[in-house]
């Protein structure tokens, strides 16, 4: 009905069309003039006469038919498009098995995508929750090729000498005893400079938070979360005084639901931080989690301020980064305490989702090949579908349908399939999502959930559209090709056009096979990788080992005897707890807890340049931790309550500072000093090696303190069990309250809950690569059975003449599957290229294994191979038992 | 200028039922039309004869009536036009109302003078 169509005429038609009119008309009145006498020249004139203004006239029916033309044509492609929505929608109807099969293909891909695009969402798309988020930076030293907190002075010279920012706010990361409402409960907290919510430009929900030099010493601002959680939402709450460290404080502010705010770490991560905020101490500086009352404002050495700084207008972040390197370095020159620190900035994106930004690209790269063989599965299933409707095209072409109009109509069938797709792929997206947010490591998008926005469904659509054009357009083309060269009454199968449509079905194939090798390949590396990370020998035995962490607060924390005391006492009432085998404590727990360091001078080596001294962990320990944590004793003793501050100060190493310090020699004996102390230290005894950074890191130099010798107000507390340690939990529980009720018990977990958080991010990535990379085959799979199966279907009538003139069964098969195993060998050799071009990018993501392993390419080349095969066997096979006569009739 | 405008409305209207008229009987090209009307209302109504063309492109705009290039015996291409069946649905509402109008009108003119009664 649409082509053909005389009537829809270009332009200049329209205008050659009134012309020919006008002077036919002209003609034939000038020959009924003339034949009533008039002479050739009075004829014409009267004939113009009587017509009236020529011009005029042809100019108004041109636009009459301009007009009218502009019209149908809207209408008629609008039309069009209906026709085709409605026929797609129809042909798929009247298919519901191959439209099931597709959709369902179509919402794994596209939910797939949706999904992990709704993590890239919040960690690289979504504005931040304060004003102009992009433009804050967080300040940091630089030391020895890492991020370090700023000392308390150096915060104050950068703040007041850079010119880059136009705010700047310090935070300590502390933590507060909340008491009064329920039980005593630990709360994470920040006291940060008075600029603080002024610089993030961050709006409360409720009351006002404190401002830039307008601080009372006293507020507090909740967040969201906490006011919830604590005071049941309690709308009024600001203005009401709640007990922090037994110490009064009236809650000022709480911050918005929205207002996500992680631990500010040199190691960039989303972590969910603190709850609370109060204001500095003196000199506009963050309190100190050790002492918050200490005034720091002249202190140099304790490196415990991270700092959150605006960018003025008008400069990038790498202008204000070279301005503050050189503020840095000046200061550094002023202040040889300082030593060789430099200082640098980091954007926020970097800071709060910067290791995320690598494992995201890896997984985006995993799904969207996930898609690419969802496409096509469904290209081969239309181009399948297509080869049975030829006919039924071909009729259409007859019928006068153009090539472009019959392209046209394909295209759409193949974006109406692809948007059911991603309706169906939103669904699995939004479920995905929560999984996601749920599953996800706490240091990875933090406690933000997954929102299904307006970015996210125009991605879902976008990318719906293209793989309807992307697995539409080959059968389409193809196929409208076809209808134009094969004949009306042609009856067999085997046209050119099958053979065309062989060979995209073939490359189809192989392509499959090739991107299912590549996604294999990176599943092996990763599940490998990750086991490997579980076996690692760590340095200590996590197992029946309970572990939590003690705060002390008001009078307990009030002098270092005072907490050694307590924790004297502590420790000697778990020991007596039933179950328990031997009972330690630490100021932080290895692997995923805090982390300390120091720098030191061992005897007798000459001190290097001042700044530059080796470094290593720092720990306080109890007499008997390293016996309960399971940590070997190598030579000397174990910390004694006899080493106390007036006894000579000790200290234990581990093997491998024992090494960096005194190759060779007898450790023990020996002594070292703290670079910012004057007093040297004697080495009593070597320890074994304990990777404190995590499974994947080395084991560094590690130096042991007594705490009797020098003490912290909060110690974490390991206890080893007989047997299953959340057994003795709550004797731990009644021991400690017996003791002090009003303590509260942090973090009770097993050590073995505690090390898996530490390789909660490792077996996220492993586990989503793996299950994507596991779904990318399956559905590789598929298609492959599915086109092969096509393949030899359309091969029977071949096969029964064949088996006709002698030829064996097991032959046949074995055609056939030295056919699918050249296209299995050209898709495996492409897919291992591939893979070993990209084994790159993944590089720094694996432990213990290198990306390019040739153990775990063999096993999937051989691996894919094989299945390949078995998906050309069972079809060749159900294609030989059919009765050879009934084909070849 | 408004009453020249109502004129030349009432014009065209009723040039358009005209053409649509000398349809009726079958296709016809313009001038065709433009000599039926010459001869049916033996040139009472003059018509510029130009104007009958917008008039027929917006008729087949409306799809009232439809167009097929012909050749002339004289070898030329003629624009023919046919009445559709939309066309002659128009044709028959326009008769009508226009028999209706005619008549009031006809019995309006001939009355006689009013009753007293009235």
């Amino acid at each position: 009905m649409t082509s053909g169509r005389p009537d829809r005429r270009i332009w200049r038609d329209i205008r050659a069309d009134a012309d020919d009119e006008i002077s036919y008309h002209l003609e034939m009145r000038e020959r009924d003039l003339i034949a009533r006498g008039l002479s050739p020249a009075e004829a014409r004139a009267e004939a113009r006469r009587r017509f009236g203004s020529i011009e005029h006239i042809a100019r108004e029916v041109r636009s009459i038919d301009d007009h009218a033309a502009r019209r149908r044509r809207r209408t008629g492609m609008w039309t069009d498009f209906r026709q085709d929505v409605t026929y797609a929608w129809r042909g798929l109807r009247r298919a519901p098995a191959f439209t099931a099969v597709a959709v369902l293909t179509l919402a794994l891909g596209i939910g797939a995508n949706t999904a992990i695009f709704s993590v890239l969402n919040i960690a690289l798309l979504r504005p931040l929750p304060y004003a102009d988020g992009d433009r804050l930076v967080f300040v940091w030293n630089e030391h020895g090729g890492g991020a370090e907190p700023l000392g308390p002075g150096r915060m104050l010279d950068l703040r007041r000498q850079s010119t880059s920012f136009s705010g700047f706010a310090g935070i300590s990361h502390i933590s507060y005893t909340l008491t009064g409402s329920g039980d005593p409960e630990r709360i994470p907290a920040s006291s940060v400079s008075s600029s603080f919510f002024d610089v993030l430009g961050a709006r409360p929900l409720l009351g006002e938070p404190f401002h830039t030099d307008a601080a009372d010493p006293s507020a507090a601002v909740l967040s969201y979360a906490l006011w919830k959680r604590r005071f049941g939402g309690d709308p009024s709450i600001v203005g009401r005084t709640i007990v922090l460290n037994n110490r009064p404080r009236t809650v000022v502010a709480v911050m918005r639901p929205d207002f996500f705010w992680p631990t500010i770490g040199a190691r960039a991560g989303a972590t969910p931080g603190p709850q609370l905020w109060v204001p500095p101490g003196a000199g506009d500086i963050p309190r100190n989690a050790v002492d918050e009352d200490r005034d720091m404002t002249a202190n140099r050495n304790a490196g415990y301020l991270r700092a959150v700084a605006r960018l003025k207008p008008g400069l990038t972040a790498a202008q204000a980064n070279a301005e503050l390197a050189a503020v840095g370095a000046r200061i550094s020159a002023e202040h040889p305490e300082d030593g060789d620190r430099a200082a640098n900035l980091r954007p926020i994106r970097e800071q709060f989702f910067g290791p995320v930004e690598r494992p995201l690209f890896v997984l985006v790269g995993v799904v969207t090949l996930v898609l690419a063989i969802a496409c096509a599965n469904v290209a081969g299933l239309l181009l399948g579908r297509g080869a049975a409707r030829r006919r039924d095209l071909a009729l259409r072409r007859a019928l006068g349908a153009t090539r472009a109009r019959l392209v046209r109509q394909l295209l759409t069938e193949a974006t109406v399939l692809s948007f059911a797709g991603a309706l169906a792929g939103l669904l699995l997206a939004w479920w995905a999502s929560a999984t996601l947010a749920a599953m996800a490591p706490s240091d990875f998008i933090g406690d933000q959930t997954l929102p299904i926005d307006i970015r996210v469904l125009a991605f879902a659509l976008g990318a719906s559209t293209l793989c309807g054009l992307a697995f539409g357009a080959v059968p389409a083309l193809q196929l409208s090709r076809q209808a134009l060269s094969s004949a009306l009454g042609e009856g067999s199968v085997r046209s050119s056009g099958s053979r065309r449509a062989g060979r995209t079905r073939d490359v189809l194939v192989a392509v499959e096979i090739a991107v299912a090798v590549v996604l294999l390949v990176g599943s092996v590396l990763f599940v490998r990788s990750f086991l490997h990370l579980t076996r690692v020998d760590l340095g200590l035995d996590p197992r029946n080992l309970l572990t939590f962490d003690v705060n002390l607060t008001g009078d307990r924390a009030a002098n270092q005897a005072r907490q050694v005391q307590f924790y004297e006492a502590l420790q000697a009432r778990l020991a007596r707890v039933p179950g328990v085998r031997a009972v330690g404590a630490a100021v932080t727990l290895p692997i995923g807890g805090d982390d300390f360091g120091t720098s030191y001078v061992p005897e007798g080596i000459a001190p290097p340049r001042a700044g530059s001294e080796p470094s290593a962990g720092y720990q306080v320990v109890t007499p008997g931790y390293f016996a309960a944590i399971g940590m070997p004793l190598k030579a000397g003793r174990d910390v004694r309550l006899t080493d106390t501050r007036d006894s000579e100060p000790v200290v234990l190493i581990n093997e491998r500072l024992a090494r960096d310090a005194w190759p060779g020699q007898e450790a023990v004996g020996k002594r070292l000093r703290f670079s910012s102390d004057r007093e040297w230290a004697r080495v009593i005894g070597v320890v074994g090696d304990i990777r404190h950074l995590g499974p994947s890191t080395e084991p560094r130099p590690e130096i042991y303190q007594p705490d009797s010798q020098r003490s912290f107000p909060f110690m974490a507390f390991v206890v080893r069990t007989e047997t299953d340690p959340m057994a003795i939990a709550p004797s731990i529980r009644r021991a400690v309250a017996e003791l002090d009720p009003s303590l509260p018990l942090g973090g009770l977990r097993t050590m073995e809950q505690h090390l898996e958080r530490s390789l909660s991010k490792p077996r996220f990535f492993s586990t989503l690569v793996t299950a994507f990379g596991g779904l990318a085959v399956t559905l590789a799979l598929i298609g492959i059975y599915a086109m092969m199966a096509w393949s030899v279907s359309e091969r029977r009538q071949e096969f029964a003449i064949r088996l006709a003139l002698g030829a064996r069964g097991s032959a046949v098969i074995g055609m056939v599957l030295r056919q699918a195993l050249m296209l299995a060998a050209a898709g495996v050799a492409v897919g291992l290229g591939a893979a070993w071009i990209a084994s790159g990018v993944i590089a720094g993501m694996l432990y213990g294994i290198r990306p390019t392993d040739p153990s775990a390419f063999a096993l999937t080349a051989v691996g894919v191979a094989a299945v390949a095969l078995v998906a050309c066997y069972v079809p060749a096979r159900r294609a030989l038992r059919v009765d050879p006569v009934s084909l070849l009739r | 200028m408004s009453e020249r405008q109502t004129t030349v409305d009432l014009l065209q209207g009723t040039l358009a039922t005209l053409i649509l008229k000398s349809l009726s009987w079958g296709p016809l090209h313009g001038y065709g039309i433009a000599r039926w009307i010459e001869q049916v209302t033996e040139d009472e109504l003059l018509v510029e004869e130009g104007s009958l063309y917008p008039a027929l492109h917006r008729l087949q705009a409306r799809a009232l009536v439809s167009s097929q290039w012909t050749i002339s015996e004289t070898n030329r291409r003629v624009r023919c036009y046919t009445l559709t069946e939309q066309g002659r649905q128009q044709l028959r509402a326009e008769l009508s109302r226009w028999e209706r109008f005619s008549v009031a009108v006809t019995r309006a003119l001939q009355a006689r003078r009013p009753s007293k009664a009235l």
